[in-house]
């Protein structure tokens, strides 16, 4: 498999690079030897079937779950037990998660600021400017003053995305962003979604949405029980799929 | 079948005559079903034959033991020429109410101060010779007690003040004047006017209101370091935190009054000064600060993960994490739990009768037992403080369930 070689050789343009990362709860082997890398500005969509090990695979990317073997490097960063090394990382890594987790104590406008002002110390005036643009890029600065519990779904998650944004990361994650929403309000999500993959920004993406991931996404990984059994382009992914377990796992879904 | 079928909504009527006014109420809340109106019908007449027994020995009760001697019930003994030194406490505190009146502005922190100011005047204007000509109130007393009310609106101003109206201030003043206060109370040798007064001769409302603030400004930090010791991952800290918690928790307050009055002495040297109020304080708060440690932790275990992942995921640091996200959430889900410790601390301060402290219960019961002619007024001397009690305690429910709708604000 000489093209799965290549995607894996680390160049000096890939800004995530992973090495066979290892990955247990207690006695359960959640990531059996994962080892990927990611280029600068591409979009990688993660697909899997539940218990595949896809999102605690891009949590081990900030490090909210540990590797206990094995290599991953963020950014130049390698990500070990060393504190200042995980904070640096966590600084240029955005998390959209599936429960959008706001915080629900402060106002949309607060909730985006606070790791701008607090983290990086940029000044309340600036931060807040800095939000308002960022709610207008997703499409709600007329919330800015609500709470989170005022918002619907759709919105929620739209301001969880700005509020990633905000601390300008590198690399967004989104950890199956938009599967506690209803129908009518995926689409607005993903059109966001949308705009950020055109925008150049580097990203994986944990999600069952396949036309997000045939339009937006430069490769699409497939995992099963802790490993990586396809990484391919979206076209030949669903046109020649070279695992029989995609065929399956398509057939499923489809 | 055409699709487009318009279909006329019906109009709205007015709900059936038994279903709404007092007669729905009675319907729905005292003749539910056949077993709650059988209770209605047998409780009523039970009810209604002790409020006429209440109501009948009202009447005939007599309250000279109270009103004969009313400063006891308040300042217990101490002397009666230092007595400006608790009214000058009882200005601070107006002064402080004030204040948070007008940083807190809103219907019910009106209400309350209201409440507060008109309670002084009444107390400063009561005609005690009326009942009593023996009892005089010096009018010095009243002179205190009445200047409150200008003292109340100073402090509202200050609370309305754009520099001045900051909660910090208010935290730093409200330290800050109660340590003033103690002082006051126990008095700078050397100074005239300001001899010392013994801790053994503060007593009466004075004495369990002194306990109970102590408890409530230092039980609810310490509680929330313990409970954040608790769920540390340093193995030292948690070991330590979860056996204070547990020992306190585990013993009856009485156990630990005692324990700290004839046991801790020992330990200590002859002259260490530490006098017995002050020990008592500190007991009461470390029991306190155990269950407000659990309280809390509550409140830590019901917030959802998601809510420490999205904010470690933002880069904050772990302080940031718990003192931004984890324990504001936390606080305002257990307020009600918060609160209730607060009441049962502040009715708990009566418990120091057993370590012959006269506090507004030890100091009736003295009366009534000191005395012959009062021998057969422990009713009207319990109904006394049981009022005086609920006052103070139901202020302190109104204001937390005040501030709990306040905080609910966006909370599906």
């Amino acid at each position: 498999m000489t093209t799965q070689d290549e995607t894996h050789s680390p160049t000096a343009d890939d800004i995530i690079v992973c090495n066979d990362v290892h990955k247990w709860y207690g006695s359960f082997h959640a990531l059996r030897g994962v080892s990927t890398s990611v280029r600068r500005g591409e979009v990688v969509v993660i697909i899997g079937p539940s218990g595949s090990g896809k999102s605690t695979f891009i949590r081990t990317i900030n490090r909210l779950e540990q590797h206990q073997r094995g290599q991953i490097v963020v950014d130049g960063l390698e990500l070990s037990n060393d504190v200042r090394n995980i904070d640096a990382v966590r600084r240029e890594v955005g998390m959209v998660f599936q429960s959008f987790n706001l915080f629900p104590h402060l106002t949309v406008m607060r909730n985006i600021t606070l790791a701008p002002n607090k983290v990086r110390r940029t000044p309340l005036a600036e931060a807040e400017a800095a939000a308002m643009e960022l709610l207008e890029r997703v499409g709600i600065p007329e919330q800015a003053d609500k709470y989170p519990g005022e918002l619907s779904g759709g919105q929620q998650q739209r301001v969880a995305i700005a509020r990633a944004l905000a601390m300008q990361p590198k690399i967004m994650l989104f950890d199956e962003p938009t599967s506690a929403l209803d129908p009518e309000m995926i689409k607005e999500v993903l059109e966001v979604m949308r705009e950020l993959a055109a925008s150049n920004m580097t990203i994986l993406a944990v999600t069952h949405e396949l036309g997000f991931a045939r339009e937006a996404a430069d490769r699409i990984v497939m995992f099963d029980e802790g490993q990586i059994v396809e990484d391919q382009p979206p076209d030949d992914f669903f046109n020649n799929p070279r695992h029989e377990r995609v065929v399956r796992f398509l057939s499923q879904i489809l | 079948m055409s699709a487009a079928e318009v279909r006329r909504p019906a109009p709205p009527l007015p709900p059936p005559i038994t279903e709404t006014g007092w007669i729905g109420w009675a319907k729905a809340n005292l003749f539910n079903n056949w077993l709650s109106s059988l209770l209605t019908i047998v409780v009523t007449p039970l009810v209604i034959l002790g409020l006429w027994f209440l109501i009948r020995w009202l009447f005939t009760a007599d309250w000279t033991l109270i009103t004969s001697r009313p400063q006891q019930y308040v300042i217990g003994l101490y002397p009666t020429e230092h007595a400006w030194r608790p009214l000058t406490g009882w200005l601070l505190v107006s002064l402080l109410w004030g204040m948070g009146a007008g940083i807190w502005r809103g219907g019910s922190a009106y209400r309350v101060t209201i409440a507060y100011g008109l309670f002084s005047l009444v107390v400063g204007l009561l005609p005690y010779g009326l009942f009593h000509p023996d009892v005089v109130m010096p009018w010095w007393v009243r002179l205190f007690i009445l200047v409150n009310l200008p003292v109340l609106a100073a402090g509202f101003g200050l609370g309305c003040n754009r520099i001045t109206g900051r909660a910090g201030w208010f935290v730093l003043g409200g330290l800050a004047a109660y340590l003033l206060f103690l002082l006051l109370l126990s008095g700078l040798p050397g100074v005239p006017g300001m001899e010392q007064v013994s801790p053994r001769q503060w007593g009466g409302l004075m004495l369990n209101l002194t306990l109970a603030l102590f408890g409530i400004v230092l039980s609810f930090p310490i509680g929330m370091l313990l409970a954040l010791g608790r769920r540390s991952g340093l193995p030292v800290a948690k070991l330590l935190c979860v056996g204070f918690i547990e020992i306190f928790r585990g013993v009856p307050l009485i156990t630990l009054l005692f324990v700290s009055q004839v046991l801790v002495p020992l330990a200590l040297p002859e002259d260490f000064p530490v006098n017995p109020v002050t020990r008592a304080a500190i007991t009461i708060t470390l029991f306190s600060a155990a269950y407000m440690a659990e309280n809390i932790r509550g409140g830590l275990q019901g917030l959802p993960r998601g809510q420490g992942e999205a904010a470690q995921a933002l880069g904050l640091a772990g302080w940031q994490v718990t003192s931004l996200i984890l324990l504001p959430q936390a606080i305002r889900n257990v307020i009600p739990a918060i609160v209730g410790q607060f009441i049962s601390l502040f009715k708990d301060t009566s418990l120091v009768y057993i370590i012959g402290m006269l506090d507004i219960l030890e100091m009736g019961r003295s009366i009534v037992q000191g005395n012959v002619e009062f021998i057969d007024n422990g009713r009207e001397l319990f109904l006394f403080v049981a009022v005086v009690f609920w006052m103070f305690t139901y202020t302190m429910s109104y204001i937390s369930r005040r501030i709990e709708s306040h905080l609910g604000v966006g909370v599906r």
